[in-house]
């Protein structure tokens, strides 16, 4: 008798697209990518070119001299004067953006961190290296020193050979890794329906009565699976690459930003997408088939969702690139060569180690679930 | 032929909080069910009825003993014997999503029936059961005796050896329980061996060649109807039933 594999995998892909929540979780998820692009985008252009009038209304709350209020007008810096109690009232009411408290020579600068104040203080700092240095200059001209020769005793010139646009990067970078959960997200739904769903529902009695190998049954919902995970990936990579396209006309940070995609990084990622899902949809699966019902496999998979988008971001934090060893740790090889691949940097051994590994990974998860679905425990548990 | 020979099934339970104690669901049942032959069984509810059942259709191993189907065995023959199988729970659902034509199609790929064989298939179990209005309706959408109906063509889409049913009329009304008993006395004309749980006693008193009576795991009666009932000098199965068991549910 031939095997039924092909029709257990007719039977998972047809509930599969028949069923609503199912299909919203395959569709639905990939379309926050150009959500996330485009706010991300928009949210980092607002700050990059805040203009100066949103953050330079500064309080002082001591008597300033002729030459500090010089100085402060230069730089744009709206001057709020008044003493202690009033300055601080003004700046509990956002009337200020940050003030500051004199105490002999030590001047307190009170700011509360948000985003306006981070830009207010480095107004502010460059606004006393400026006086502190007409200071030393004022001090070094009444003993007649040459303040330029101990002042500027060192010249600094910035020289920037390749321009790292930090915005642009971290909104790329967070869209790739959004792929890698989004197919998590759409591996979970189908994987806790098509094990537990199916135990909870009776059908799984029902599957078992029939002249299948267990092997099939379990080959043919892992596909099921994968197939769903693979079109996730598949819309979401499309709607990323579209977005960035798309936003790199619209938005300034995207300047000096190479974001055309190449055929190769297309199919790379794509490889990359095909593998992660195969991976995600095993492990998916092994967890589900433990659980006795519908909702406790639901509780056991969410903890994965994050799991896949925490080792990237962490990655990307600590700016850890792509080694042969990190190219074999699982959700985190993945996110590193899908960076890799979408920065234009394209390394066969990672891949290649990459795809080993996971291969490896599936072998042991299957050995796992066939083991599940011989325990009568995981079958009848009610 | 099945021959059910000695068998014995254990399952782990909690005892309390920290410590497990292993149960007999099932101990030492040996019979055997000849072609033809309705053998009923019956048993209180946690008797093991259902449990045997399905180490006979293969959903469960055995913890001993052995179970043969014309000399074939599970360990050996498994795939073999469950083409020639059909087991019918009433706890057996179907899926909902598809329709019942798609349904009964499904189950033809799987025992390998060919496109032409399907269909033919198809249209026969449909005039049998009468199935023509709903043939292209999803099975979510049926009443419960609309889907029973379905879950016995599914049964029939192969044209099994053996039926294996296990309390298959319970929860369904008068009518749909009539269109189960009477496929049950069709197949045993065609030379069928069934295999029929329930707890319906007159129901059993009027289809079964052989009862056997289960109780805590262990086999406590085997006979005819007749035999059963002048055994325990009873006018009826049910009032035989209570004879032996003694009124006693396990599960209070």
């Amino acid at each position: 008798m031939k095997s039924n594999l092909w029709n257990i995998l007719k039977k998972e892909l047809r509930e599969l697209f028949r069923d609503k929540k199912s299909l919203a979780m395959m569709l639905i998820i990939p379309i926050f990518i150009p959500f996330l692009i485009i706010g991300m985008s928009a949210l980092f252009e607002s700050q990059s070119n805040m203009s100066i009038e949103e953050y330079n209304k500064i309080g002082f709350a001591y008597e300033m001299s002729d030459i500090e209020k010089n100085i402060a007008e230069e730089m744009h810096i709206e001057i709020i004067n008044g003493p202690e109690d009033k300055i601080k009232q003004k700046f509990e009411e956002n009337e200020i953006n940050l003030y500051i408290v004199k105490n002999d020579n030590k001047y307190i600068i009170n700011s509360n961190g948000s985003d306006t104040s981070v830009y207010s203080m480095e107004l502010i700092e460059e606004y006393y290296n400026a006086y502190k240095q007409y200071l030393q200059n004022d001090y070094l001209q009444q003993n007649n020193i040459n303040s330029d020769k101990i002042l500027n005793i060192i010249t600094i010139e910035k020289n920037i050979i390749e321009e790292d646009n930090f915005f642009a990067n971290y909104i790329k970078n967070y869209a790739f890794l959004f792929i890698i959960m989004a197919i998590t997200v759409s591996a979970t739904y189908p994987a806790t329906d098509t094990t537990a769903g199916e135990r909870e529902r009776g059908t799984l009695e029902t599957l078992l009565t029939f002249p299948i190998k267990s092997k099939d049954i379990i080959v043919g919902k892992f596909l099921g699976v994968t197939v769903s995970s693979i079109i996730t990936g598949i819309i979401s990579l499309i709607l990323a690459i579209i977005s960035l396209i798309v936003t790199k006309d619209l938005f300034s940070i995207y300047e000096g930003i190479n974001i055309m995609f190449s055929p190769i990084s297309i199919v790379f990622s794509t490889i990359v997408i095909i593998a992660y899902s195969f991976f995600i949809s095993g492990l998916c699966i092994a967890i589900a088939s433990t659980s006795k019902t519908f909702k406790e496999a639901q509780s056991a998979l969410t903890p994965l969702t994050f799991i896949s988008f925490f080792p990237g971001m962490i990655a990307f934090m600590m700016g850890i690139t792509t080694t042969p060893i990190l190219s074999v740790i699982p959700f985190l090889n993945f996110t590193l060569i899908f960076t890799d691949i979408t920065n234009g940097t394209i390394n066969f051994i990672n891949i290649f180690l990459m795809a080993i590994s996971t291969i490896i990974y599936i072998i042991i998860v299957f050995t796992y679930i066939i083991k599940q679905y011989k325990s009568e425990k995981v079958l009848f548990a009610k | 032929m099945i021959r059910v020979q000695n068998i014995t099934k254990t399952f782990i339970r909690n005892k309390n909080k920290k410590q497990k104690e292993e149960f007999y669901a099932d101990y030492d049942i040996t019979f055997e069910a000849r072609e033809g032959e309705i053998i009923g069984i019956l048993g209180p509810n946690g008797a093991g009825k259902t449990t045997l059942l399905r180490m006979i259709a293969g959903i469960l191993e055995p913890t001993k003993g052995k179970i043969t189907f014309d000399k074939m065995d599970y360990k050996n023959n498994e795939i073999e014997i469950k083409q020639k199988i059909a087991y019918l729970s009433g706890n057996t659902k179907l899926y909902d999503t598809l329709s019942t034509y798609e349904l009964l199609k499904m189950c033809c790929d799987i025992y390998g029936l060919s496109e032409k064989e399907s269909k033919k298939r198809i249209v026969e179990i449909t005039n049998i059961l009468k199935m023509e209005q709903f043939l292209y309706n999803k099975i979510a959408n049926l009443s419960t005796g609309q889907t029973q109906k379905v879950n016995v063509a599914r049964c029939l889409v192969h044209n099994p050896q053996y039926y294996i049913l296990d309390e298959a009329t319970t929860g369904l009304d008068i009518i749909s329980s009539q269109v189960i008993l009477n496929f049950i006395k069709e197949e045993r004309k065609k030379g069928k061996t069934i295999l029929y749980s329930t707890h319906y006693m007159e129901e059993a008193e009027n289809i079964c060649d052989r009862v056997i009576m289960i109780n805590k795991g262990k086999v406590i009666k085997i006979g005819t109807p007749t035999e059963i009932k002048k055994d325990t000098k009873t006018t009826n199965l049910r009032d035989a039933f209570f004879e032996i068991i003694g009124g006693v549910s396990n599960e209070e």
